[in-house]
């Protein structure tokens, strides 16, 4: 079975600049990937030379089966394509939208109709669909774009950062249609700044920085990579040291993230805790909060990169993966 | 899954063109008070040059004593430069907000797409060419006759295709709004360094130099014929040359810069 | 009062910074008045030989007054643009809230548009030497020119401002454009009045912009004449006047209305 999306040693450079640098990944026909990075790491750059939109400086992709290069006209007819900024005029209705969009698909005049008024039940935008797209909500517009984009049922549907800036709500009816899209066997490219999406959709994920691939693999198994999960301890009274050392006989330490906090790596997760209570409490050390900490998505990144993607408090939130350098 | 294509590519291009056509109407009809800047450009500067330049009449040369009949196809022409040069602004407002992108993205030809903004461009060109018309009628213009008249619209929507291309072609290549004046300016200097103002005899220094080697001398000519005197063919088809030959040239320009986005 | 002349000054050297460091922005207020320039000289050029046009070196030195009039008024429009966006940024708003002289900030503003008026009559009067045109005037003509250029730009400009104060809307003044050149046709900015049509010719008879262009016409082509001067300096100062009354009208609009 080939590949539904293939790239190898995938370049772009602007200028001097290399966004992309030698990109590998493979995507398999039925699959969901998920690209992961922050702002500038060379997403969106490697989404359009996979949508035809850019040509490659070096390097080779094959999408659904043709070359992204000799092959552009194939690629486009095969994919299905929701950009970042959700590129609708607000000046058309729902309606036309799509219907345009299938004429560009080349399913011009009633069959181009029907198909508009399916995916307009689908998404749920039956009620606005006769309404300009300029009065649309952001959670409205990205439903639009995502049912322009299957108008022709493509092989492989590109969803460039869908739910950036969304509501929570919003957020989840796109994820909920995604699955059922990939449920239905399309292949889905997305990219990706939450940790939490990457971590609920992706089949497989590939974490980009700095225009390399710096890790790629299933959620569980980049995670698992990072070992075992830490105990992290808020300390109500007693000294920080003395907890610490008694911390780093039951397993090793984390470098301390504030001066009343120790974290320890603890081999038996949960089955741990009481060792570590125990061990506190007979000394005379009082603690305020203790919480199990599995590794996450972040904490690969962290690994990989060096800094974090997302503030810890500020997960799907308006600010988008600021980077804590 | 993929969309099998049952309908012959010509049907499909056409209807794409369409669309696009019908998109472009929206800003007309969806935006109050859209067509006025179309309409009020060369309505103001045929006013304005009648009741300034009107003079001139008297001079020995003129075919006719009525300046509004000497400069209507011009005004005419220049509605039809601003409304294509209006079309290239367009498509470099869709180039920032990423429409374009929708439409590259899909597997449409490159052409159908440039040929959109042209036709659209082009039929768009007769609203402000018409108003400009009633109002030269009423101030005591000749009557063109049918043929003059037939004539002097082709000139209109050949020469808007034309702006538009050249609109486009910048559009392309600056992908910025900001790059409108030089799509205005372009044209008004293509279409006024011409016999727009007066006869190629009373003419001046270079600018009659120029007036005799620009092509579009003869697309204001051909325009002109009905209303200054009969019209021939003789007359007629050196300006149908004329802006063959520019649309050909500007549409190869814009269609290269569309294929060459994203390199 | 000395602040305020501090404030005018600092407001002034940004809005010409602004005004200079947009190449594009100045293009069309000089290029276009050029071309046209260019165009209306080689195309109606044998106008010079009507009966009752005027003694002239040549149709280019009739025409540089116009010229400089269309850049100035262009001038004052993106002026009036630029202040427009800087209510819309809440620019404005700022120095409204400092304890500074409002006037300060409209007077601020006009110092970019004399800067271009200066820069505008200085272009169109080196076209013009380059070409072969005479400023007859010598040098106090084309000084005096120049004196009158800027300050009538300095007088659209406060129009542009005032008009900017009270619709807050930058599309709305830019949209304004096409009034300029109703103005500058319906004016002797482009051809002797006596031999103008009707009605635009009794029009440009009572247009005020008639005089300014007359007043700096004549230094050009024949010489410094104090009726010509007095009348275009009355003109402009009637101008002026006409600015400052919209804009402090427009001004406690806009401090009511926030």
């Amino acid at each position: 079975m080939t590949a539904a999306i293939a790239v190898e040693g995938l370049e772009r450079a602007f200028d001097d600049v290399l966004a992309v640098q030698g990109v590998d990944l493979e995507v398999g026909e039925g699959e969901i990937y998920g690209f992961l990075g922050p702002n500038g790491a060379g997403k969106t750059t490697t989404v359009r030379m996979l949508t035809t939109l850019l040509l490659p400086t070096g390097g080779r992709a094959t999408v659904a089966g043709h070359d992204v290069v000799a092959e552009a006209r194939r690629v486009r007819a095969s994919i299905g394509v929701a950009l970042q900024e959700a590129a609708l005029d607000p000046l058309m209705t729902g309606r036309e939208l799509i219907r345009l969009q299938a004429t560009l698909q080349g399913i011009p005049g009633a069959e181009g109709r029907r198909r508009a008024d399916d995916l307009l039940e689908r998404v749920d935008l039956v009620a606005a669909a006769d309404r300009r797209v300029g009065a649309y909500s952001g959670g409205m517009k990205r439903r639009l774009d995502l049912a322009a984009a299957l108008v022709h049922e493509p092989r492989v549907l590109f969803l460039d950062e869908p739910t950036t800036g969304l509501d929570p709500v919003s957020r989840k009816s796109i994820w909920e249609e995604v699955r059922t899209l990939n449920d239905e066997g399309t292949t889905v490219f997305l990219t990706t700044q939450y940790l939490e999406e990457a971590d609920q959709l992706a089949d497989n994920v590939g974490i980009i920085d700095s225009g390399r691939i710096v890790a790629e693999g299933t959620p569980a198994a980049l995670k698992a990579e990072l070992g075992h999960p830490h105990i992290r301890l808020q300390l109500e009274e007693g000294s920080v040291a003395q907890a610490e050392e008694i911390c780093a006989r039951i397993g090793p330490l984390l470098p301390p993230i504030d001066g009343k906090t120790v974290l320890v790596e603890v081999e038996n997760g949960a089955g741990d805790i009481p060792r570590v209570v125990r061990a506190l409490d007979d000394a005379g050390i009082g603690v305020a909060s203790l919480e199990l900490v599995h590794p996450s998505l972040d904490d690969v990144f962290v690994a990989k990169t060096g800094y974090h993607l997302e503030k810890e408090d500020e997960e799907g939130s308006e600010d988008e993966g600021a980077v804590a350098a | 899954m993929e969309a099998a294509a049952t309908l012959p590519a010509w049907r499909v291009n056409l209807a794409t063109i369409g669309a696009l056509m019908a998109r472009s109407r929206n800003e007309l009809l969806r935006v109050p008070g859209a067509a006025i800047p179309g309409v009020l450009a060369p309505t103001i500067f045929f006013l304005g040059l009648n009741g300034v330049f009107g003079a001139l009449t008297q001079l020995r040369g003129f075919d006719t004593g009525a300046y509004e009949s000497f400069i209507v196809p011009v005004s005419m022409l220049q509605g039809a430069g601003f409304t294509g040069a209006a079309a290239g602004v367009n498509l470099a407002r869709d180039i920032e907000a990423g429409w374009l992108d929708r439409l590259l993205v899909s597997p449409a030809p490159r052409w159908v797409l440039l040929a959109g903004t042209v036709l659209s461009a082009s039929t768009r060109a007769l609203i402000p060419a018409t108003f400009v018309l009633a109002i030269a009628l009423l101030l005591g213009a000749g009557w063109p006759g049918v043929d003059g008249l037939l004539v002097t619209y082709l000139m209109v929507a050949a020469m808007a295709a034309v702006a538009a291309c050249w609109g486009s072609m910048l559009a392309l290549r600056f992908k910025s709004q900001s790059a409108a004046p030089l799509m205005q300016a372009g044209m008004m200097a293509l279409i006024l360094t011409t016999t727009a103002y007066a006869p190629l005899a009373l003419m001046q220094g270079w600018l009659q130099d120029i007036a005799r080697v620009n092509p579009v001398t003869e697309v204001v000519e051909a325009a002109r014929q009905g209303f200054v005197g009969g019209v021939t063919w003789a007359d007629t088809w050196p300006g149908i040359v004329a802006l063959a030959g520019l649309l050909v040239l500007l549409g190869a320009l814009a269609l290269r810069e569309m294929r060459r986005t994203g390199t | 009062m000395a602040t305020n002349l501090r404030v005018v000054g600092a407001l002034g050297m940004r809005s010409i910074r602004q005004t200079f460091r947009r190449p594009q922005l100045i293009a069309p207020i000089i290029v276009f008045p050029t071309l046209l320039l260019a165009i209306q000289t080689g195309g109606a050029g044998g106008a010079v030989n009507l009966p009752g046009f005027p003694p002239v070196q040549s149709f280019l030195q009739f025409m540089l007054a116009g010229a400089m009039m269309q850049s100035l008024m262009l001038a004052g429009n993106s002026g009036g643009i630029a202040m427009a966006v800087d209510l819309e940024m809440g620019f404005t708003d700022r120095l409204f809230a400092a304890p500074i002289s409002r006037f300060t900030i409209v007077l601020g503003r006009l110092a970019g548009t004399a800067a271009l008026g200066l820069f505008a009559a200085l272009w169109f009067l080196m076209i013009g030497l380059v070409f072969g045109a005479t400023i007859e005037g010598g040098v106090p003509g084309a000084l005096l020119a120049i004196g009158l250029v800027t300050a009538c730009a300095m007088a659209v400009g406060g129009i542009g401002a005032a008009i900017a104060l009270r619709t807050g809307s930058a599309s709305v003044v830019q949209g304004l454009f096409p009034l300029v050149l109703v103005v500058l046709f319906l004016s002797s900015a482009f051809f002797p009045v006596e031999l103008m049509i009707e009605p635009a010719k009794t029009i440009a008879e009572y247009n005020p912009f008639s005089l300014v262009v007359e007043g700096v016409r004549e230094p050009i082509v024949s010489g410094i004449d104090a009726s010509d001067t007095r009348d275009a300096v009355l003109a402009i100062a009637g101008i002026v006047v006409f600015g400052l009354v919209l804009s402090a009208r427009a001004l406690k609009h806009r401090l009511r209305v926030g």
